[in-house]
């Protein structure tokens, strides 16, 4: 899923100093499983934002909605009774969440609330680790199934690099070292002696220079 | 309590419903007593509460914040009240963001893990 955390509140309150009537939109999926936006997340930005306007006298509107998911246009539909009665939209979806409703709603300025980080998985409650940067050439199958740009701090594609100390990586002694997990991935699954094969750079070209990537199926289109 | 009779303070007393099986008969004295200025707010179990109670207890009228829970390793369902407590810690960092003091939440630990009236607890907090 893709994670996220609440930006400061000090820079959210300056992003919407400038508007009194202020819809708080939260999303319903990957980041209401991190709890960085879904319903409590928003109700709770919300009520932050009225106290701090009633501690310092101000007046302020605001409304919270929490949409099933904000990177779908159909979910974002459901704004338009309400778009009207505000000055601006903060948006408590990830980077593409904040991105489509400016696509469905041109004529309002979203507020992103969230910083996106990440595709990460939930190792435990309240503890997420990013596993997958989207390079678009998965190698997951070369590398037991820990992907070594993510997870290696030097990103290494033929490791290990020999710094580790028991396991864990040199540059943070609190992570596991990528490539020992590989090596001893590999060796559970029988399939070490494939490591000794030299695996070739990335095409980082797949990813770079040109600008978002777009997926575009034909099957799926509606005519 | 002839403070909170004198001032228009409204406090807010959630509590673990464990530590008083009586707490819809204990609570109704007080709660004649001192009318809209004391509202209990009987949970399950303390590490029901959410961040999002103790903020809207704010908005909607209370200066102060009192979630009573169970003695530590006391709790009924084992960590109700370690969460309660990190709950409560994670809304302290909320109001303090912007720019309130924490001291309006706090987490008071019953004495015994019960059965104690919340009535009591409640007089001896607010006097």
């Amino acid at each position: 899923m893709i994670t996220a955390e609440r930006k400061p509140f000090a820079e959210i309150k300056a992003a919407v100093a400038p508007y009194g009537k202020i819809l708080v939109v939260g999303c319903g999926t990957c980041v209401a499983e991190c709890a960085a936006g879904g319903e409590k997340e928003t109700a709770l930005l919300a009520s932050q934002l009225r106290l701090d306007a009633r501690n310092e006298a101000r007046t302020i509107d605001i409304k919270e909605v929490t949409l099933d998911r904000q990177c779908i246009y159909e979910f974002i539909d459901q704004l338009f009774p309400l778009v009207d009665q505000y000055d601006a939209i903060l948006s408590l979806g990830c980077g593409a969440g904040v991105q489509a409703m400016a696509e469905v709603l041109p004529k309002i300025h979203i507020v992103p609330a969230l910083n996106t980080t990440s595709i990460s998985e939930t190792m435990e409650q309240g503890v997420w680790r990013e596993d997958c940067r989207g390079c678009g050439d998965c190698k997951l199958d070369r590398f037991a199934d820990i992907c070594p740009i993510t997870r290696c701090a030097k990103g290494l594609f033929n490791g290990p690099c020999g710094g580790s100390k028991e396991g864990h990586c040199e540059v943070d002694p609190d992570v596991p070292c990528a490539w020992h997990l590989i090596i001893t991935r590999m060796e559970e699954t029988g399939r070490l002696e494939s490591m000794s094969e030299i695996e070739p750079p990335a095409d980082w070209a797949r990813t770079q220079g040109k600008g978002p990537r777009k997926i575009v199926r034909e099957d799926q289109k509606t005519p | 309590m002839s403070d909170l009779n004198q001032s228009d303070s409204t406090v807010a007393v959630f509590f673990c419903r464990q530590l008083d099986p009586e707490q819809d008969t204990n609570r109704r004295p007080l709660e004649k007593e001192l009318g809209p200025k004391v509202r209990f707010f009987p949970l399950p179990c303390s590490g029901r509460i959410e961040a999002l109670h103790f903020l809207k207890a704010l908005e909607t009228g209370a200066r102060k914040v009192y979630l009573v829970a169970c003695p530590e390793g006391a709790c009924r369902y084992g960590q109700g009240n370690v969460r309660a407590r990190k709950r409560l810690d994670f809304a302290k960092a909320l109001i303090r963001e912007i720019g309130m003091a924490d001291d309006c939440f706090e987490l008071v630990l019953a004495k015994s893990p019960g059965p104690i009236s919340i009535d009591e607890v409640a007089r001896a907090l607010l006097t």
